[in-house]
């Protein structure tokens, strides 16, 4: 338990000490303090743009609180989970690669302790870059537009990391399995290709992973989603994927 | 005398390749065993098995007693383990890695720091404040040394340890080793043949999967420096050492630059009986005849057929 231990604090002074602490927090902290000024100049910048090309351009309603919280969640869903995909494709082969893993695993560490304990600080990262990134959100939308009720932008923000931390569990996998980081990115795209298809289908919405590929605009935009199931569907699944993930790695040679 | 490593039986292979062919070694506990071969004999292969870092495909081999199929965390806790090319997080110091690597083994507080500062020292690092990024491959050798000893382990398993090292710290580093001699079995892998005649009292000599000789160094080079007959005459060297490589006993007839002849023999005294006989016979006028003892050099290069390191 001890390797464990000692392991997990040194992925967090990792995060902290080398790029993993500028990428994806600087990309998701970024959109999270543009998206409420974003949201709230739109109709002078649509105006701005339309005058100089000689066309009025007016908005049937003026922006609210739900725009900048759709800013949000829209750039959750997109940019937020491809750079997830890019960035944790080679959360494990990086390490074998290199051969750092070679060091840590012939000390008593195992390599389901290994795996598990990546996986695990890497979701409690993710957790407090969106956190953080929710809250400045909110705060900046209260300032900017005088109101910020909070229920349909945390349950925008919460079930996206719900499914945030399903994909940080089939990249954990994918990086074991796959060799190359970009192999691994390429097949978890695939993967999330595939989710949104599965979005199409009803009972596959209302109870599985695929009902979050939509949701969180959904939520933020002010409609009521149903996404419990989803949502602990998502949870239950990765939980499996990094055990999966452990026991591929078991069985591995390095 | 207990095993610290038993090995028997062991194949490895990777698709037609037999990186190991049915291995056998026993390496006496408190013994520093050297491991012998030419590139791509399996020596770092056998290193992986035994570290559990990969699987064999039939055979057994057990470390300290235990079967390294069933390696928990409990035997790697015994064993120290140098890879032939360390890897560590290079945003790290040396002292954070050290730390790192003592408490992976359970070990803090003051003990780990003791421990971590004679290390440093052993390794040559203290005050280093740079990045192991921004390391020398020796300054990292070093420290994988270093890191293979926080534990003191009672096994010691190093793959090729003085390869990127100086002149100074090889002999540093092969003091060190020997220093542990009868505390901590020592078995390192190596093609550096001085490097074995200094320090270890064992050696086996792998060749293709397959070790061909396992003895106490001073025992292996009496078996084969037997065996060798050393001739040299005035003229017609040639001829003679084209009639020494026809005797039935002969196994390799060398002709060494200074014109001396170099005779591996099946068997010495018929050896010794024939030559003198040999030489009358073409009446060529006999300078010197012994049967001189071969160096491990010249029964590494017997042994594995001048396949070189």
């Amino acid at each position: 338990m001890s390797g464990f231990r000692v392991f997990a604090r040194k992925e967090l002074r990792e995060i902290v000490r080398t790029w993993r602490i500028w990428v994806l927090p600087g990309i998701l902290l970024f959109f999270a303090l543009t998206g409420p000024v974003l949201a709230r100049l739109t109709p002078q910048i649509l105006s701005a743009v339309g005058s100089r090309q000689g066309v009025v351009i007016q908005l049937t309603k003026p922006p609210t609180y739900l725009d900048a919280y759709g800013q949000w969640a829209k750039s959750l869903s997109q940019i937020g989970l491809f750079a997830l995909i890019i960035i944790y494709g080679g959360l494990v082969s990086s390490e074998r690669r290199s051969g750092t893993a070679v060091l840590v695993l012939t000390k008593p560490v195992s390599r389901r302790a290994f795996v598990v304990a990546k996986a695990l600080v890497h979701a409690l990262f993710l957790t407090a870059i969106v956190v953080l990134g929710t809250a400045l959100t909110w705060v900046e939308t209260a300032v900017l537009f005088g109101s910020a009720p909070a229920g349909a932008l945390w349950s925008a923000a919460l079930s996206w990391l719900a499914f945030a931390l399903l994909f940080l569990a089939i990249m954990t996998l994918l990086s074991v399995s796959v060799g190359s980081q970009a192999g691994a990115a390429g097949v978890g795209i695939g993967l999330y290709a595939l989710l949104a298809v599965a979005g199409i289908w009803p009972p596959l919405t209302t109870l599985s992973p695929a009902g979050l590929v939509g949701a969180p605009s959904a939520l933020a935009a002010g409609r009521n989603v149903a996404v419990l199931w989803p949502v602990l569907t998502s949870l239950a699944l990765a939980a499996l994927l990094v055990a999966t993930a452990a026991a591929v790695f078991r069985r591995q040679e390095l | 005398m207990t095993a610290a490593v038993e090995i028997a039986g062991l194949t490895k292979v990777f698709g037609r390749t037999r990186a190991l062919d049915g291995l056998d070694l026993v390496v006496p506990e408190g013994s520093v065993f050297g491991f012998l071969g030419p590139n791509g004999a399996g020596k770092t292969t056998t290193l992986r098995i035994l570290t559990g870092l990969a699987r064999p495909t039939s055979g057994t081999a057990k470390v300290l007693g235990r079967d390294v199929a069933a390696a928990d965390n409990a035997l790697r806790a015994s064993i120290g383990f140098l890879p032939d090319v360390p890897a560590f997080y290079e945003w790290m110091r040396a002292e954070e890695y050290l730390t790192f690597a003592g408490g992976l083994f359970g070990l803090d507080g003051p003990p780990l720091e003791d421990r971590v500062t004679v290390l440093l020292d052993l390794a040559g690092l203290t005050g280093v404040k740079t990045r192991i990024g921004g390391y020398s491959r020796g300054m990292k050798q070093r420290l994988g040394v270093a890191q293979a000893l926080v534990n003191a382990p009672r096994l010691l398993l190093l793959d090729e340890p003085t390869s990127a090292l100086d002149p100074m710290g090889r002999k540093e580093l092969l003091e060190m080793l020997a220093s542990l001699r009868g505390r901590t079995t020592v078995f390192f892998s190596t093609h550096i043949l001085g490097d074995v005649e200094r320090v270890c009292d064992s050696v086996a000599i792998l060749d293709r999967g397959r070790v061909v000789a396992q003895a106490p160094i001073n025992e292996l080079k009496r078996r084969y420096g037997a065996s060798k007959v050393v001739v040299e005459v005035d003229d017609g060297a040639d001829e003679l050492a084209a009639e020494l490589a026809n005797a039935s006993w002969a196994r390799t007839v060398a002709r060494t630059p200074d014109g001396r002849i170099e005779v591996i023999v099946s068997d010495a005294d018929a050896a010794r009986r024939a030559i003198p006989a040999m030489v009358a016979s073409r009446h060529l006028a006999l300078r010197r005849m012994d049967a001189g003892e071969l160096d491990l050099e010249a029964v590494f290069v017997e042994l594995v057929g001048g396949s070189g390191t």
